[in-house]
């Protein structure tokens, strides 16, 4: 194995902050051979060839949620990724939420997780069409997903679609939907350091919801500490307070995505 | 574990991209990982070694390079490196700063034949 990396029989190799490591190994490594050695051996005769891509990564998900945000505005829908840990309350404020809207607008949900399509069924007992996407072991959705999804669904133009993310405050932070406005939804009965402990997601995220608030006098959870904590990370973040059981700050909730 | 989906990702854009210049073998590639990418590339590592098995990337020497991260203080703006996305402004202590580089998670560059 070489000491440099410990890189040896596996392929792979890790160097951190741009510390320069050829992997060229003129020493002697009669134990083991890199790969590339092996290729340059077998196929020296052949034409190599140095392909600068500079390329992001997630670029092809980034295209594809340029293309599902266009299209959607085409259609003058509004569309929020609602983000949050399992068991915020996300579902119960989609059901207040597509009550109050109804009477208005035309409201589709697309959910997201990993197993069952109980969601998609408590939406839609509420009035509105929706998809349930399983994401079998994965742990987020992606634009393509979305695209899928919205391909199957024929969301009306000037409706409003709700994205209900799988439950994971780490990896949907980083995947771009095609969504105006992300909304990270936390809940009392949650530590008020949540955005301290996920700041990918509150930093990436317009509006942050505080839900069951009526459970405040139980719980030891500080409104103003996790406030601070949120905007501290994001000076820009909008905050809404509201208890999806007793519908209060419901009001707001929905005037916010009137203005949106 | 969107590590996973992110090795996926590599190996289709790395093989659409030898495909493009008809090449049958991917000797080497160079990935960057930004400090504060959001990407963990010991976890990403392991993802991608679990599923690179019959695809172009099989043999392939993976170069994974970690970049630090740089803050530009909104206050006295000046530049430093950041360990985290918390960190305060080490000369006059002001937050937040501006994250100015260490989000990138890209493919460089590859070595095909």
């Amino acid at each position: 194995m070489c000491d440099t990396c410990g890189c040896g029989d596996d392929k792979f190799s890790v160097h951190f902050h741009n510390e320069p490591h050829e992997h060229n190994h003129d020493h002697d490594h009669d134990e083991h051979h890199h790969h590339h050695h092996h290729h340059e051996e077998e196929h020296s005769h052949t034409h190599k060839k140095v392909i600068d891509m500079n390329v992001d990564i997630l670029s092809q998900n980034n295209l594809l949620a340029q293309r599902n945000r266009g299209y959607l505005e085409g259609r003058n829908v509004l569309c929020f990724n609602l983000v949050s840990s399992p068991g915020s309350g996300k579902t119960t404020i989609l059901e207040k939420t597509i009550k109050l809207l109804l009477p208005t607008r035309q409201v589709f949900v697309i959910e997201g997780d990993q197993q069952t399509t109980r969601d998609a069924e408590r939406v839609e007992k509420a009035g509105a069409p929706a998809i349930q996407v399983n994401t079998g072991t994965g742990c987020h959705l992606d634009a393509q997903m979305i695209q899928s999804a919205m391909r199957k669904m024929e969301v009306s133009s000037g409706s409003v679609l709700f994205i209900e993310n799988v439950g994971n405050l780490v990896c949907p932070a980083l995947f771009d939907l095609g969504e105006q406005k992300r909304v990270v939804v936390i809940s009392v009965t949650e530590g008020d350091d949540k955005p301290l402990k996920y700041p990918y997601m509150f930093q990436s995220s317009q509006l942050c919801i505080i839900n069951k608030i009526d459970l405040l006098p139980y719980v030891k959870f500080d409104v103003e500490k996790a406030c601070g904590y949120a905007r501290e990370l994001n000076p820009n973040i909008e905050i809404l307070l509201l208890s999806a059981e007793n519908c209060e700050g419901m009001s707001q909730w929905i005037e916010w995505i009137q203005i949106q | 574990m969107h590590e996973l989906s992110l090795a996926i990702e590599v190996i289709d854009l790395a093989t659409r991209e030898a495909d493009k210049h008809k090449a049958s073998t991917i000797l080497e590639i160079e990935i960057e990982v930004g400090y504060l990418s959001g990407v963990e590339a010991d976890i990403f590592l392991s993802a991608l070694q679990l599923i690179v098995k019959e695809t172009l990337l099989e043999n392939t020497l993976i170069r994974l390079t970690q970049t630090p991260a740089d803050g530009h203080c909104l206050g006295c703006h000046i530049h430093f490196e950041m360990k985290n996305r918390m960190d305060a402004c080490p000369q006059c202590g002001s937050f937040p700063s501006e994250i100015t580089g260490g989000q990138e998670f890209r493919l460089v560059a590859m070595e095909v034949e």
